[in-house]
Order: structure tokens, then C-alpha cells, then sequence
């Protein structure tokens, strides 16, 4: 078993999203004496998601700081899970890469995104973000990747392509600071220096 | 961190609205090749062009997969070849030429600017040799482009020198009538040149430039007509300093890609990145025209009054939101108006509604000159002196550059088409509308001493 960070724990939180759900989580967390080191939270299509790293001043059982947080909410409200962060886990995860943004666009139908999804697992790309935007019958995906520095990026773009253009969908995969250099304000030198 | 609207509309400016870097161009200085012996200098030429340029179109192939940015031409501009020509001939000029293009094409370059003679206060033979070369020069090369500046606001006008263009022109017209004259689509007749222009015809690299550097043109015109057709649809009331302030926004956005283009490409190369020019520089494909753009503020005929006002305030408009968006702003920096490059314009001039003369009033607000205008074959060489020496007072005056790239068709009358086919684009013959009365003007020749605005210190 992985060696877990002592008094560090992970939590996921899903909820239907209404205001002052946050107050609610970190009053919660914070009040059992805990530093939030960590949030990420997203609100997709009326549900609300928030997965967050807390180190706590004394020991605490999964259970104790599920159970605080439950309090702040109606029964059957939330669904929650809290483990311990493992230190491990977390290095072993990302892939050390380029960030590239894929977008995919055209008429929605099943099975996009699990197509999408097994091409880019296929070739050692992580995903690090990934939204969905529906305009009637059509569908954007973008995703934020992490591509392999080893990765041949003219041949995956092509492959990519040919795999969803029989479906009807345009793709294309590029690198961030073409989005970054037309969106930011800071140096173009700079820019360049930080993509390495 | 990347948010979802910033990535949908890059991708749009991308996909929908035709954003690319315009031209990635290499200046290169071949001054060390100078010598006596002119096989010897051209093959240090070719050498040289060689070793710089070789790898200038695989890694801006590669860039433009890495980030699904077109860079639609690769091309070189070198230090003025009237340099190299001192103290040789005719023929001399003509085999320098020839190496040049040799080597462009080995490269896989499409185009090689600065086959250049700075006159504008004086002459050396070299620079004589080189501007009575052109004719020779521009038929028997595919690539080499040429160009000589004529006046500086320093140093004011060589009227001599343009003497010597009005007849050059016209002979480099006939040499090349079996292309309908196109030898003088690759010329460009400057005031105030700039030393770091990266478009063609007109560029060249300045005494006062690095051994070898990169420059970037961005285009964007596609961009910046979208983006106020966006404004004007959820506002049709917006007022002009509202659309001066989308273009502006929009100028930096495509600044940037050009600077991300250039400063990648040079470092991959091992030189200097120089400037990226912001001109927005029109193709003949509907929807990358700088015309539509003023159509687009509210100009329904081209030419009509209150179109010099359009196009002053776009090119106020790039010039600020480029210089935001780059410390490296460079080169010619405003908007275009090639007319047979620019379907809107074209096709204005074939309606008559945009006429020579409103042309010149546009070229005192925008960044360059009478550009790509075809003329009747039978236009006199006064004729095209005294276009010239408008132009050149303009860019004098007012402390700007000023060029013309205009094409006399051998055999061709107002009114006729002519199609020179890609970038170059098609158009109408136009007339000069009172074309003789100034012969004894321009013929009396000399210097127009150089303006109070020249004593700056």
C-alpha cells in the first residue's frame, strides 16, 4: 500500500448546484482545524463539483471529516468521498510533455468522446481539461493535453484526423501558446521561455 | 490557464477568418561576397544564401503544424545588390541575378528581395548599373525582386534617378509582354524605404541591420472585417471610435501569432529575430481583403468621399494595438492597398468608383503606396515620372513611406483585364485622369532639396 501523507486527505464532492455550496464544504473542513492546500471546482450542466486537498493539526479518520461535511447539508443531498493523499500517486500521474489544446467540432452523436479519448490514451497523451459546448445539433469539444516531448505531433495530428473526419467532425490539435500568445498580455519572449 | 472562450476564438480567427503570417523573410547580407571577380562573388552568393536559408522552410513547416498557424511564404531579403556591383557591367549584374535566384530556388523560397540602389541623393555606377539592369534582370529571373528608393525626408528627392525609373519601368514592361509586364510587379519605386520590410516586392535588408535576422509580416485583414461585422451586427449603432477600438484589439491579437511565429523561427535557426510588420496585406481571396473591411465600416462604393477617413482610422487602429502587443514592431506597419491583390479594390477600380487619384489621397494615410496598379501600355515614361514624384512627396512631407508598384501593360487599353494569377491576383487597366501637361516639369530633372521637416536636430 502506498505510504499516504500524514494528516493530508483528498476530498470529491458532487452536489446539484445551488448557492453557497463552498461556503458550506470549507466552513466545514476548516472548522475541524484543517489548511485547504488544494481545489479544483467546475459547474456542469446544473451540477456542481469540487475535488479539494486539506492538511488537518490532528488525526482524523476518513469517516470524521465525511461526516462534518454531511452535517452542512440537506440528507441525500451530496455525494462525498474523502481519502488519504498519497504522496505516490501523485508522482507517478502526469505526463511530462507539451501542453496542447484538441479541439473536436460537428454534429454531436454517441461515442465522440469515447473515440476521442482512446486515440489520445492510445498515444501516452494526458488529458488535463476537457469541456463540452452544445450549439443545437452541434457539439465543441476542447481539451487541455499533455503530449509526450518524444511524440511525432505532425503524424498524431494527421492520424487524429483521419480517424474523425468519416464522422463528420473537424479536429485539430495544437500547441498553447498559439492561444496564449492571442488571449495574454505578457511577453511573447517570456512565453516561449515558460513552454520549456 | 486556458479558458474555453480564448481557445474558440483563436480557433475561429484560425479556421474561419483566414489568420496566418503573411511572410517569415530572412535578411541576409552578402556584402563579404563583394569582389572583382563577379563569378567568384556569385557563387559566394549562392554559398551563402545556402548556408542561412537552408533550413528556413522545414522549420517554419514545422512551427506551422506545432500550432495550426499557416505561414503562407517563406522568402529572403539581402543587403542592397547595387553593392555588390561596383565596378562591374551589365553582364555582371545579370549572372549576380541569375545566382540569386538559383540559390531562392534550392532553397525552396519563392521570392528574394533587394536587388536595391538607395538614390535618393545621388547616384554611384554601381546603382546606375543596377536600376538600368532591371529590364535584363526582372524577364530573365523568376524570383529576384527589386526595388529603389528615390527620396528621403533627409535628403529629398533625386529626380534624376526618377527620371531613370519612368523609363526603366516602361522597358522592363515591354521586356516581359509576353507576361503581360508582370517584370514590373517586382519592382517598387520608394521614398523613405524601409530597412527592415519584410514584403515583397519592396524588401531588402539595411546597412544598419544584423548579418542575418528573421522578420515576420502578419496579415489579418479577414480578421479584422469578421471582428467588426461581429460588432456591428450586435450593434448597429456603434459609433467609428467603437470599430477603431475592435480593430485595434484585433491588431494585437494577430501581432502576437506573428511574433510567436518569428521569435520561434529564429531561435531554431540560431539568428537574430528582427521586427514583425503588422500591415495588413490583402490576397485576392474573398474574405482576406483590406477593401471589405472599410465596406464593413460603412463604405458601400469604394471611393467614395469619406474613404481616405476609413482607411486612416484602420491604420491608426493596427498601428496602436500592434504596438501593444510587440516591443519588435517594425517595417511598413499599417494597411495596405494593392489593388490587384485585394478583390474589393479591384473590383472598385473596374466600376470606377476608385480612381487613381483617390488612390494617391489614400496612400498619405496608410502605410504604403499606389501599389499593383495596372496603366495602359501606351503611358508615357513623364507620365509615370510624375506618379512617381507625387508619391515620393507624400512619403517626403510627411515623414512616412510611400512606394508604387505599377505595371504599363504592353499593348493593353483602359478597361482591358488582366489576371497575373495567385498573390499577384487580376484587375482592370485604369486611366490617369489628365495624363500629360507636366513633361516639362519632370523633365527639368535635378534634386528637390530636402524639406524644412529634415532639419530635425
Amino acid at each position: 500500500m502506498a505510504k499516504k501523507s500524514s494528516n493530508r486527505y483528498v476530498v470529491s464532492i458532487l452536489v446539484a448546484d445551488r448557492v453557497g455550496i463552498l461556503k458550506d464544504i470549507t466552513s466545514a473542513v476548516t472548522d475541524m482545524g484543517a489548511n485547504i492546500d488544494g481545489i479544483s471546482q467546475t459547474v456542469s450542466t446544473g451540477y456542481f463539483t469540487v475535488i479539494l486537498t486539506a492538511t488537518f493539526t490532528k488525526s482524523l479518520s476518513p469517516k470524521d471529516i465525511s461526516d462534518a461535511i454531511l452535517h452542512n447539508f440537506a440528507k441525500d443531498e451530496i455525494e462525498i468521498v474523502v481519502r488519504p493523499y498519497e504522496e505516490a500517486a501523485v508522482k507517478r500521474a502526469p505526463v511530462k510533455g507539451n501542453r496542447y489544446a484538441v479541439t473536436v467540432t460537428g454534429k454531436d452523436r454517441p461515442g465522440i468522446l469515447k473515440t476521442v479519448t482512446t486515440f489520445l490514451a492510445g498515444k501516452g497523451i494526458n488529458i488535463e481539461d476537457w469541456y463540452v459546448e452544445f450549439v443545437g445539433q452541434n457539439v465543441t469539444h476542447i481539451g487541455v493535453i499533455s503530449v509526450p516531448k518524444l511524440l511525432d505531433i505532425k503524424q498524431t495530428q494527421e492520424e487524429f484526423q483521419q480517424l474523425l473526419s468519416p464522422l463528420g467532425l473537424d479536429s485539430f490539435i495544437q500547441h498553447e501558446n498559439i492561444f496564449r500568445a492571442t488571449n495574454e498580455i505578457g511577453s511573447i519572449r517570456s512565453l516561449i521561455k515558460s513552454g520549456r | 490557464m486556458l479558458r474555453k472562450s480564448d481557445i474558440l476564438s483563436t480557433i475561429r480567427m484560425l479556421q474561419e477568418e483566414n489568420l496566418d503570417v503573411r511572410t517569415v523573410t530572412m535578411g541576409i547580407n552578402l556584402v563579404e561576397c563583394a569582389g572583382r571577380n563577379m563569378k567568384a562573388t556569385a557563387a559566394a552568393v549562392e554559398k551563402k544564401i545556402k548556408l542561412k536559408a537552408g533550413n528556413l522552410v522545414r522549420i517554419c513547416d514545422e512551427l506551422s503544424t506545432q500550432y495550426g498557424l499557416p505561414v503562407v511564404n517563406k522568402r529572403l531579403a539581402i543587403s542592397p545588390a547595387s553593392l555588390l556591383l561596383e565596378g562591374h557591367g551589365h553582364n555582371d549584374a545579370v549572372l549576380l541575378a541569375r545566382a540569386m535566384d538559383k540559390a531562392t530556388t534550392e532553397v525552396k523560397v519563392d521570392l528574394i528581395g533587394g536587388f536595391t540602389a538607395l538614390v535618393q541623393k545621388g547616384m554611384t555606377p554601381g546603382e546606375k548599373l543596377l536600376i538600368e539592369s532591371l529590364p535584363a534582370v526582372l524577364s530573365q529571373t523568376a524570383r529576384v525582386c527589386a526595388s529603389v528608393n528615390v527620396a528621403t525626408t533627409k535628403a529629398g528627392m533625386n529626380v534624376d534617378a526618377i527620371k531613370l525609373m519612368g523609363q526603366t519601368i516602361l522597358r522592363i514592361a515591354h521586356a516581359t509582354k509576353n507576361k503581360k509586364g508582370f517584370g514590373a510587379a517586382k519592382l517598387v519605386v520608394f521614398a523613405n524605404i524601409p530597412e527592415d520590410n519584410p514584403f515583397m516586392a519592396g524588401a531588402f535588408l539595411g546597412t544598419g541591420e544584423p548579418e542575418c535576422v528573421i522578420n515576420v509580416g502578419v496579415s489579418g485583414p479577414g480578421v479584422v472585417k469578421r471582428s467588426i461585422d461581429r460588432l456591428v451586427k450586435l450593434r448597429p449603432g456603434c459609433t467609428l471610435d467603437e470599430i477603431a477600438e475592435e480593430a485595434k484589439q484585433t491588431a494585437f491579437r494577430v501581432t502576437r501569432t506573428g511574433e510567436l511565429i518569428g521569435r520561434e523561427v529564429a531561435e531554431r535557426l540560431g539568428v537574430q529575430f528582427g521586427v514583425v510588420d503588422l500591415s495588413l496585406a490583402p490576397t485576392p481571396r474573398v474574405g482576406d481583403s483590406v477593401g471589405e473591411i472599410y465596406m464593413a465600416m460603412g463604405i458601400s462604393k469604394l471611393g467614395a468621399p469619406g474613404t481616405t477617413a476609413a482607411v486612416a482610422l484602420l491604420n491608426d487602429a493596427v498601428k496602436k494595438g500592434g504596438a501593444f502587443a510587440s516591443s519588435s514592431v517594425g517595417g511598413m506597419s499599417g494597411a495596405f492597398i494593392p489593388v490587384m491583390e485585394d478583390h474589393a479594390l479591384a473590383r472598385a477600380v473596374a466600376n470606377g468608383t476608385l480612381t487613381m487619384e483617390k488612390l494617391e489621397a489614400m496612400t498619405a494615410v496608410c502605410s504604403v503606396g499606389l501599389d499593383m496598379i495596372l496603366l495602359p501600355g501606351n503611358t508615357s515614361a513623364e507620365t509615370i515620372c510624375g506618379i512617381i514624384m507625387d508619391e515620393a512627396a507624400i512619403g517626403m512631407i510627411n515623414r512616412k513611406t510611400t512606394g508604387v508598384r505599377i505595371i504599363p501593360v504592353p499593348g493593353k487599353k483602359v478597361g482591358e483585364k488582366v489576371d497575373f494569377g495567385g498573390l499577384f491576383g487580376s484587375g482592370t487597366i485604369t486611366n490617369v485622369n489628365c495624363p500629360d501637361g507636366s513633361e516639362d516639369f519632370v523633365n527639368r530633372g535635378g534634386h528637390i532639396p530636402a524639406p524644412i521637416q529634415s532639419l530635425g536636430n
